[in-house]
């Protein structure tokens, strides 16, 4: 039986290679059929943001990277409530389903895999 | 134990030298490391040109001889690496730049050798950050 | 399955620290290396927070940044080596570095 990754990201979108390259390591995963979670915490709640027009910054849009991960077969999205609340952040800004959880939900979240990388 | 080290630091960061003596202390105590995998930066800490002025720690060139001494898996993130101008032969040739600069022992491939080693290791352990 | 968590951040420089602490389990444990042993410089609020996590959760600092940056390791922080820190790899089920 595979085991199963969880993956944290924690750098907002522009803030360099970071967020792209976590999102490398989760459709990698996926396209292996491995079992990959993917939490958003701290920054990294900021990608998930509907309101940004990445064309301005000439950078990749990872919004259409973040819609993929279903398609590869990522469906455990998940996001920090506090690191949401933290940025004025709620339901009806998000671009993708995500589920929200507050801190001790995340506590067992990261209980429930056998690894994580987190960047 | 069998190990999967990722390395996601240039070799001038502490993080570099910080995985290289967890992974000698790892052989050292008869654990196994099926492969170590530079990601982000960490393509950097297996760039043949870096210089270290003589007084200072030749990172680069102890990570070479700790994976050719001990016959180690280490590859190198393809896409990180071209991203950052880290290139061996075959890329330099491939998108016509000037010149390679990653060589043997270092093979250059993609991230599901990160995930192979990480379901083929018992723990996998990574080290870096900006 | 208890999570080995590795910070090796300044904590004065970013969240790191704190969102670790909020996400440790009761049987996690914390190795802190490289400038995240600065969490335990002395009258800090850093240091206070870790002293007040439950002792189920072990504490560690890598030897050689304590040294180095001239900081003691308070009781419940134990310094470990290069050896020391692979054997807790294996002690913990998984490894969870603040990267």
């Amino acid at each position: 039986m595979s085991k199963s990754l969880l993956i944290i990201s924690r750098q907002a979108p522009w803030s360099g290679p970071g967020a792209r390259e976590a999102l490398d390591i989760a459709l990698a995963g996926g396209a292996f059929d491995l079992p990959i979670g993917m939490l958003f915490l701290d920054d990294g709640v900021l990608q998930l943001s509907t309101h940004q027009q990445p064309g301005n910054l000439q950078q990749k849009d990872l919004g259409a990277n973040l819609q993929a991960l279903p398609m590869f077969g990522v469906e455990d999205l998940y996001a920090s409530q506090r690191s949401l609340a933290e940025r004025g952040l709620g339901a009806a800004d998000l671009n993708i389903a995500v589920q929200r959880l507050d801190d001790s939900a995340l506590t067992a979240l990261l209980d429930r895999y056998d690894q994580v990388i987190t960047l | 134990m069998k190990f999967a080290i990722a390395l996601f630091a240039a070799p001038h960061l502490p993080a570099s030298r910080r995985a290289l003596r967890f992974a000698q202390a790892a052989l050292d105590g008869g654990h196994e490391i099926v492969r170590l995998f530079f990601y982000q930066d960490g393509v950097h800490s297996a760039a043949s040109n870096v210089v270290s002025p003589q007084d200072e720690l030749d990172l680069p060139r102890e990570w070479r001889e700790f994976v050719t001494a001990n016959g180690l898996d280490a590859v190198v993130c393809i896409a990180a690496a071209l991203r950052r101008g880290v290139l061996n032969a075959e890329e330099a040739q491939r998108y016509t730049r000037p010149a390679a600069n990653l060589q043997a022992p270092w093979e250059l491939s993609g991230l599901g050798q990160l995930h192979e080693a990480a379901q083929q290791a018992d723990r996998l352990i990574c080290f870096g950050g900006h | 399955m208890a999570t080995l968590h590795i910070l090796s951040h300044s904590p004065f420089a970013d969240s790191r620290l704190a969102s670790c602490l909020r996400l440790l389990g009761a049987d996690d444990a914390l190795l802190l290396s490289g400038d995240a042993v600065y969490a335990l410089q002395p009258d800090t609020a850093n240091l206070q927070a870790l002293q007040l996590m439950p002792t189920s959760v072990a504490l560690y600092a890598l030897d050689e940044d304590l040294a180095a940056r001239g900081l003691q390791a308070p009781e419940r922080v134990r310094a470990v080596d290069y050896p020391a820190f692979v054997e807790l790899c294996t002690r913990y089920a998984k490894v969870n570095s603040w990267l």
